[in-house]
């Protein structure tokens, strides 16, 4: 097929159009050198905010869209904890970037989850590397007013992420929905966390989803780099990229540093733990009654059978 | 049973009040007896109340079937007190109310004349002269000393005014010399209105009534632009608002609005109201429209002017205020909460929830950030109250669970950190409350679990385990 000049000149516009439709970073910026101008707005615009964890960072092309929604899904009720741990580390990562300014994170939560897995707990935000003060928690009653209050959130520009906690597939957010929001979380520049819980995989508008399960923690370290046996430390989430540009899905194991705000790429965790540990205490047992000796240390451990108290 | 109120055709035959049915049926045989309902006399009372706020703010019910109207200042706007009782009166007469009214500088000589005179406008110098025809029972006293009074004589007030002030004090107590004089204005006597009165108002009467949603916010804003100018004048700006929309038939809505930051700025107010305005739009019927609309600013606070500057850091403190505004007009202040810390260490007294528009805008810091005990990582979410757990097999004395089963399913512990001691605070839960012994649990699915143990293995009553919160 003889191809004209002008058909191929067309052609390749079409292609540009399509791609910057589509959002993809590299031809947009290839069009934005094209066409010369350069701004505030256009920079923003194609911001991204890497993970610090390079399998993942290629995968999203550079980071997470700071100028959109992404979501974030958790397969059953019972790992809703795991991807809100996600989900508000993330929150933590786009808070302390300096455009952020530490503006606060708004947490627009549903009312089952709440009931299921209850409420974020203050002094657990602030354990887990939030400023429990820029912090806002609403609590719509139905699920049309958290599409709009999300929308609000956005379009305000006040806060430097916005979370909206939703459970399951609803009909009430479908397609359309989900595109609206994505349209305006682009328009005004700012990042949209769609937390849905306990949902199935759904076509939506979001260039990113997340599926986030439970993984073993890491053990706490010592001082002396050794490694604390049985302790429980720093979350450690089974991530799996399940849409992106990428045909082939990423799935790895991420740690949460919670102290230095940092994510870090974990190993798969090894199953077996060996039996007959003993709980983890890093200081000495809870003392005897006052008026009592001191017990010796028990060798093993007694257990106490349903019926023995 | 007997007839305690009367229509005029019922008054024309000739029955009065107190009758007996019987006896009025057998005088009339069609009388149409309809059974009294105060609750419903209170309703259209308290409606009547709710109208004559155009009138004055300051509106005070008085028994069952009466209203003092404190029209102080407000006479001229209505074209003088002559001419704004006649405008009552003969509104209500085309609602189809009977009324009767009086005005003179006394609550208790507007009483008097308007239930036993004639009425009118009753000038300072005239007060004697008009109450001293009326019957003693014009005065407000009970029953008993009105009987008492009559079987001495004494049956117009006229004749209370001649006679000496001591022996009367003295055989009928203090009650009817406090009556008399308030009658004459001697004595103060206060109208409680029946609604907290606003610190300032401004309202437009409208020719033409408006029913639509952008008529009314269009209005509200042009009054909230008059009322800047006051404000401006006072250095403040309202947090709390109410709109007062009066429409036609005399049916009055009030539509409150907060703000988390004092507001002077009349687009801002207008917003406030249009995401109001929103919420209860099932509840506002525009009817035929409404003719007037009142702004009151409920609750006013000192307003800075804040200096402007050019990064902008000021503009994202305005947007965030406006944004809880927003929610909490639209959703309810309760909706959007932030969380301040509080001096406790038992998990659920030390975070409290506080509405948003209570302060979070306004930047005030938090009571206590810093927390002088040392504790062991709490979790991310916390459950509104524990759920039990059936704990089958468990390390004692004071060992962390080996399963447990938690919704109906069963959780294998594989690594625990613990035991957290608690003690509950005895000047709230008592001095036998339970210590609490808290776990941090992980089990073989990688999930995480704060479980407490509540008492202690080898006691009375035996320990009960609760699943308090879930980590990350």
């Amino acid at each position: 097929m003889v191809q004209t000049p002008m058909t191929r000149e067309r052609l390749f516009a079409l292609r540009e159009e399509i791609a910057r439709l589509e959002g993809n970073c590299a031809a947009a910026a290839r069009q934005e050198a094209l066409a010369g101008e350069s701004g505030h707005a256009r920079k923003r615009e194609n911001h991204r905010l890497p993970l610090g964890v390079p399998a993942l960072d290629h995968a999203l092309e550079g980071g997470l869209p700071l100028n959109g929604m992404s979501e974030i899904r958790s397969q059953l009720m019972r790992d809703a904890t795991a991807a809100t741990g996600f989900a508000l580390a993330l929150a933590v990562l786009i808070q302390q970037q300096p455009e952020a300014d530490h503006a606060p994170v708004l947490w627009i939560s549903d009312t089952v989850t709440s009931m299921e897995t209850g409420i974020p707990y203050a002094l657990g935000l602030a354990d887990f590397g939030l400023k429990p003060e820029r912090f806002l928690h609403a609590a719509p009653r139905r699920l049309e007013e958290a599409l709009w209050l999300a929308e609000t959130a956005v379009e305000s520009g006040a806060f430097s992420a916005s979370i909206l906690e939703v459970k399951g597939n609803s009909a009430h957010f479908g397609l359309t929905e989900s595109r609206r929001l994505g349209l305006r979380a682009k328009a005004a520049g700012r990042p949209l966390l769609l937390l849905r819980q306990s949902g199935e995989e759904e076509a939506s508008s979001a260039p990113f989803r997340f599926l986030v399960e439970p993984a073993p923690a890491k053990s706490r370290l010592l001082p002396d780099r050794s490694v604390l046996g049985g302790s429980i430390g720093n979350p450690v989430f089974r991530l799996t990229l399940e849409k992106s540009r990428n045909p082939a899905p990423v799935s790895l194991y991420l740690e949460w540093n919670p102290h230095d705000r940092q994510f870090f790429p974990a190993h798969e965790p090894e199953r077996a733990w060996p039996a007959g540990r003993l709980s983890a205490h890093s200081g000495s047992r809870l003392p005897a009654s006052a008026n009592r000796p001191g017990r010796p240390q028990e060798l093993g451990s007694v257990l106490a059978l349903d019926q023995a108290s | 049973m007997r007839l305690t109120a009367l229509d005029e055709a019922a008054e024309a035959i000739g029955l009065r009040k107190n009758q007996g049915v019987a006896e009025a049926r057998a005088m009339c045989p069609k009388l149409d007896v309809v059974e009294e309902d105060l609750a419903a006399d209170r309703r259209l009372l308290d409606g009547i109340a709710d109208w004559c706020d155009r009138y004055t703010p300051l509106v005070a019910l008085d028994g069952r079937d009466g209203l003092f109207l404190d029209i102080s200042g407000c006479a001229h706007l209505f074209g003088g007190e002559k001419a704004l009782l006649a405008d009552i009166l003969a509104r209500l007469f085309h609602m189809g109310l009977d009324a009767r009214g009086a005005i003179s500088s006394a609550p208790g000589l507007s009483w008097a004349a308007s239930r036993f005179g004639r009425g009118g406008i009753i000038a300072d110098e005239d007060m004697e002269t008009v109450l001293a025809p009326l019957p003693v029972a014009s005065l407000r006293l009970d029953q008993q000393t009105i009987a008492a009074l009559q079987k001495l004589g004494l049956k117009q007030i006229g004749d209370l005014v001649m006679a000496p002030r001591a022996p009367l004090a003295r055989r009928f107590g203090t009650q009817l010399l406090l009556r008399l004089d308030q009658a004459l204005g001697r004595d103060e006597e206060p109208v409680s209105p029946r609604r907290p009165v606003a610190s300032l108002s401004a309202e437009r009467r409208l020719i033409e009534p408006v029913q639509a949603e952008e008529d009314i916010l269009y209005l509200t804003g042009q009054i909230a632009q008059s009322l800047k100018t006051s404000l401006e004048e006072r250095g403040a700006g309202g947090r709390a608002f109410e709109l007062m929309l009066f429409r036609v038939d005399g049916r009055v809505f009030r539509i409150a609005a907060g703000a988390s930051q004092p507001l002077r700025d009349p687009k801002r107010i207008a917003a406030l109201f249009s995401e109001r305005l929103q919420a209860v739009h099932d509840d506002l019927d525009a009817g035929y429209g409404f003719e007037i609309l009142r702004l009151n600013v409920m609750r006013h606070e000192a307003f800075d002017t804040p200096q402007e500057d050019f990064d902008g850091a000021r503009q994202k403190d305005a947007s965030l205020a406006g944004f809880v505004d927003r929610v909490s007009a639209r959703l309810g202040a309760d909706c959007l909460q932030n969380f301040q810390l509080c001096e406790s260490h038992v998990p659920e007294r030390a975070v409290a929830a506080a509405p948003a528009i209570h302060g979070f805008a306004s930047g005030k810091k938090p009571v206590a950030s810093g927390f002088p005990w040392s504790r062991s990582e709490r979790p991310l979410r916390l459950f509104r109250r524990p759920e039990p757990v059936d704990v089958s097999l468990a390390e004692v004395p004071e060992g962390p669970p080996e399963s447990f089963r938690w919704r109906r399913v069963m959780h294998r512990v594989s690594r625990s950190q613990g035991p957290e001691r608690l003690a509950m605070e005895w000047w709230i839960d008592g001095a036998d409350a339970q210590p609490r012994d808290y776990f941090r649990l992980e089990d073989d699915t990688g999930h995480r679990f704060w479980l407490y143990r509540e008492g202690l293995y080898g006691q009375m009553p035996p320990p009960r385990w609760f699943m308090h919160g879930v980590f990350a």
